[in-house]
């Protein structure tokens, strides 16, 4: 816990200077899970407010401080799931408006502002993104927290509140897919190289 | 088991969690913040009210539909007739001579 749970006490009855250190306590790792989860840097701040938010609304529902931690988690995961869904449907169109030439005259422009190392990392997250576009938003970030994150299947019991048999095999599932998702673009299209130092 | 594919995949799952860039909280993230909360306070504060006041809107139409469906049932209720009064007054001799079902003696004829 990064916070005493006095403080979240001090939080639930109103306190708004408690409510301010839980956030500052937070921020950072809330920036990260969620940076991870939707790959997007430039709306990270807007889905991290999003989460703290919904915790300054809900908490009044925390009971023990045990279940915080987790409970914040569950929050991030689903302002994240929230983010990726409208996501999808705003790029499905945004795409459809643009022309080929446009897509690809785009792809150009950004390439040539972008250094090699920056180009490298941009190519390992587009790729991700593209074989987690294989699985559901809520397998995608299921597999994020798991294998990015490196959550403990326990700790992913605790957020999701499932069983873990149903958990592993959600994740079994959903690693599978992608897997295949994977071998099959080796026979396609160049992987991103690994760093050489 | 674990093959080649699968170690492949962790070590690009690796390599996402180095290039996913993390962007720093800007200075504007606490105010921003403050204001989401604010506004959201606002509109949850207004919408007690409307329904605070549609609430009370319905509770005064029932009462005064139930105020119309009971009064006039009251008022048009015999207030000490019996049931054999009312009955003679809603049908009397004459007609039920006419119908054939009581025998109607006409005083002028038995003279």
């Amino acid at each position: 816990m990064l916070v005493e749970f006095e403080l979240i006490q001090k939080a639930q009855s109103g306190d708004d200077a408690a409510f301010n250190q839980v956030v500052t306590a937070y921020r950072k790792r809330i920036f990260g899970t969620v940076a991870r989860l939707i790959g997007r840097p430039e709306d990270v701040e807007d889905v991290a407010q999003e989460v703290f938010l919904r915790l300054y609304y809900s908490l009044d529902q925390l009971r023990t401080w045990e279940v915080f931690e987790p409970w914040l988690y569950r929050l991030t995961v689903n302002a994240s799931y929230d983010y990726l869904r409208k996501q999808r449907r705003r790029n499905e169109s945004r795409m459809a408006d643009l022309s080929e030439q446009q897509v690809m005259l785009a792809d150009a422009a950004a390439g040539g502002r972008v250094n090699t190392e920056e180009q490298r990392r941009r190519q390992v997250k587009e790729f991700v993104g593209s074989l987690l576009d294989s699985v559901s938003e809520e397998d995608r970030i299921l597999l994020m927290l798991k294998e990015v994150e490196g959550l403990s299947v326990k700790e992913l019991e605790k957020i999701y509140s499932v069983k873990e048999n149903a958990l592993k095999v959600r994740l079994f599932r959903a690693r599978q897919r992608v897997l295949k998702a994977f071998e099959s673009s080796n026979k396609v299209v160049k992987r991103p190289e690994a760093p050489t130092d | 088991m674990v093959n080649r594919s699968d170690r492949e995949l962790d070590a690009l799952f690796a390599d996402y969690r180095v290039a996913a860039e993390v962007p720093e909280p800007g200075p504007s993230f606490m105010p921003r913040l403050w204001d989401r909360i604010e506004k959201r306070r606002s509109f949850a504060f207004q919408w007690k009210r409307v329904t605070q006041v549609f609430v009370g809107s319905a509770a005064v139409i029932c009462l005064l539909l139930t105020g119309i469906m009971v009064v006039p049932r009251t008022a048009a209720a015999p207030s000490h007739a019996t049931y054999l009064d009312v009955l003679a007054e809603a049908h009397p001799t004459e007609n039920l001579a006419a119908q054939g079902i009581a025998r109607f003696d006409n005083p002028e004829a038995s003279r």
